[in-house]
């Protein structure tokens, strides 16, 4: 039989992997892809043979790996070549990953409220598809509509500064939260989960004793919708992109996007590292919430049926 | 939405965009036709743009980028969904820890940091939407494939088959009819619509902000095509700065919702009677 300790365990050392591995994988690319590494991050660059000396290019793929990774562990992630020439990227995205991380989680809240209410059986199903014709707005579209109104509100010049950064947080959070299929796979998927779990054996029983449905069915769900909740955060990690892109948020998706348009190589490896860390802290923490769940089962009393030794 | 309502908008939404794209112009008209910003009523069916250039050109052209690789990449996500269903059919308990492992590791980081990684690691001759929807399909396929399976595995899995065996049906009939055309088929087609519909918004988005920040778009060449991502960047500028340009708006907005009626309505057809 399993060990119930097994899945969160993985997750766990997935979750600490990931950070070391998505920067090994691009490394592993940029030399598996026909041409020079130093081509492949900077096409059209003159003086290759200076460029691969400069970015530790030169002398393979695992002292490229190891050089970098030693950096990215004290911090030190190079400078910016293109985005914002010359700048320490550490600087660029110290900053950036908060702002990101409060986006994501801002956005959750209306997830958390419509997966509550559709566990608890508050939100009538005939809304469905009305939540499935909103959830199939792509999240550019709204955005866009955001932005204009911030930049008639803040005018074009604050539009992009701090002035206007909580208005865009909130608007971007609630566009993160309600479009995209965010919104009804929330209520879709924890409804089916409950209703799934309500039609077993042991919640009829618990009910005729007199207990609560949700006292009995939420800690079997449980692991279930924290699977569910991370999916969710990893959906609106990608959304965040365009949203950060559109609105000019200054975080994670923002910078990875302009770097990405402006091959500013550095910066993406960087930036795709942060995203590989809050994805892993989002995998520990569901593998912290599977062992929580699987200790609370564990200290129920243990009833031996009757008649077996 | 009856089924027979679903399979008519699905052959008019999806007839719609496939007509566009076969007969899309090679090449972007340089001539105007028109004055700057003709309405519909002006130049018909859809107007102009700010050259005087029919906008049926950018719908034309845009369904011509989208369409074979939507297609490719829902088709794909639908062949590794079955594939999937079919696994769990099979009874193989390592090919599914394998399937199972793979969608761990797919799974843990954002679709769009990878396209981004694979958009900027591509070399230029190769980069096209075909090749990011190729990646978004395998990205989006381990959810296909669990799908599939939790179907599957719903259906009683391999006693599904052997009880089927047991009546006497070949197993390709059992595979393919029983499992796949009867059972798996709601689940795969409406994962296959909508990955179609998510790289066509893929697209839109990313030529969008490509334009927005006056960088080349990683999808399709702008000297020769346009993408309706270039209808959306003009209409938005009757919003942001006043330019009589919201029929480019709405023309942009009426492509996009075709596409999630198109997808829609192929998940409404395919669904269990």
């Amino acid at each position: 039989m399993r060990r119930w300790w097994a899945q969160p365990l993985v997750r766990a050392v997935v979750a600490l992997a990931l950070p070391f591995a998505v920067p090994a994988i691009i490394t592993l690319l940029i030399w598996a892809l026909p041409g020079s590494p130093v081509s492949i991050i900077c096409p059209g660059c003159d003086g290759a043979e200076g460029l691969a000396q400069r970015w530790n290019l030169d002398q393979g793929m695992v002292h490229f790996y190891t050089n970098w990774m030693g950096g990215a562990l004290h911090g030190e992630f190079g400078n910016s070549w293109r985005v914002v020439q010359g700048v320490p990227i550490a600087e660029l995205l110290g900053p950036a990953i908060p702002v990101t991380v409060t986006l994501i989680l801002l956005a959750m809240v209306p997830l958390f409220l419509a997966s509550a209410l559709a566990g608890l059986g508050w939100i009538p199903r005939q809304l469905d598809p009305l939540f499935q014709a909103i959830g199939l707005v792509p999240a550019m579209v709204p955005a866009l509509v955001v932005y204009a109104v911030i930049a008639l509100r803040f005018g074009a010049n604050m539009a992009d500064g701090p002035e206007s950064l909580t208005a865009k947080l909130l608007w971007g959070a609630i566009i993160l939260g309600i479009t995209d299929g965010a919104l009804s796979g929330a209520i879709v998927g924890t409804r089916s989960l409950f209703d799934n779990e309500r039609k077993q054996q042991y919640v009829v029983v618990a009910q005729l004793r007199g207990e609560g449905v949700l006292s009995n069915t939420l800690p079997n769900v449980a692991g279930a919708l924290v699977g569910q909740m991370r999916g969710r955060m990893l959906h609106l990690l990608s959304g965040a992109v365009i949203v950060e892109a559109v609105l000019r948020i200054d975080g994670l998706g923002d910078y990875l996007w302009r770097a990405t348009l402006m091959q500013d190589f550095g910066l993406v490896l960087a930036a795709a590292t942060g995203f590989a860390l809050v994805s892993g802290a989002i995998l520990m923490l569901q593998a912290l919430i599977e062992v929580a769940v699987a200790w609370h089962q564990r200290r129920a009393p243990v009833i031996p049926a009757p008649g077996v030794v | 939405m009856p089924r027979q309502v679903a399979i008519l908008f699905t052959v008019i939404s999806l007839g719609v965009l496939l007509v566009f794209a076969f007969h899309a112009p090679d090449r972007w008209t340089v001539m105007a036709e028109a004055e700057p910003y003709a309405s519909p009523l002006v130049l018909p069916p859809f107007g102009a743009d700010g050259r005087g250039r029919p906008l049926t050109d950018y719908a034309m052209q845009g369904a011509h980028i989208v369409s074979l690789p939507a297609v490719v990449a829902g088709l794909l996500v639908t062949f590794l969904g079955v594939v999937g269903g079919l696994v769990r059919c099979m009874g193989s308990a390592r090919v599914e820890s394998v399937v199972a492992g793979l969608r761990e590791v797919v799974g843990a980081l954002p679709r769009m940091v990878v396209i981004l990684v694979v958009a900027i690691l591509m070399p230029l001759e190769w980069r096209s939407l075909m090749a990011l929807a190729i990646v978004w399909a395998l990205l989006a396929a381990p959810g296909a494939m669990d799908e599939a399976a939790s179907v599957a595995g719903r259906l009683g899995g391999a006693r599904f088959v052997e009880a089927l065996r047991a009546h006497g049906f070949s197993r390709v009939r059992i595979y393919l009819y029983h499992v796949v055309a009867l059972n798996l088929r709601p689940v795969v087609v409406r994962q296959g619509a909508e990955t179609l519909m998510q790289v066509v918004f893929l697209e839109v988005a990313l030529s969008f902000l490509a334009l927005a920040a006056g960088e080349p778009s990683f999808t399709h060449n702008e000297a020769t095509t346009k993408s309706w991502a270039d209808l959306l960047y003009q209409g938005y500028q009757s919003i942001a700065m006043d330019v009589p340009s919201a029929h480019a708006l709405v023309l942009g907005l009426l492509l996009v919702a075709v596409t999630a009626v198109a997808a829609v309505s192929i998940s409404s057809a395919a669904r269990a009677r």
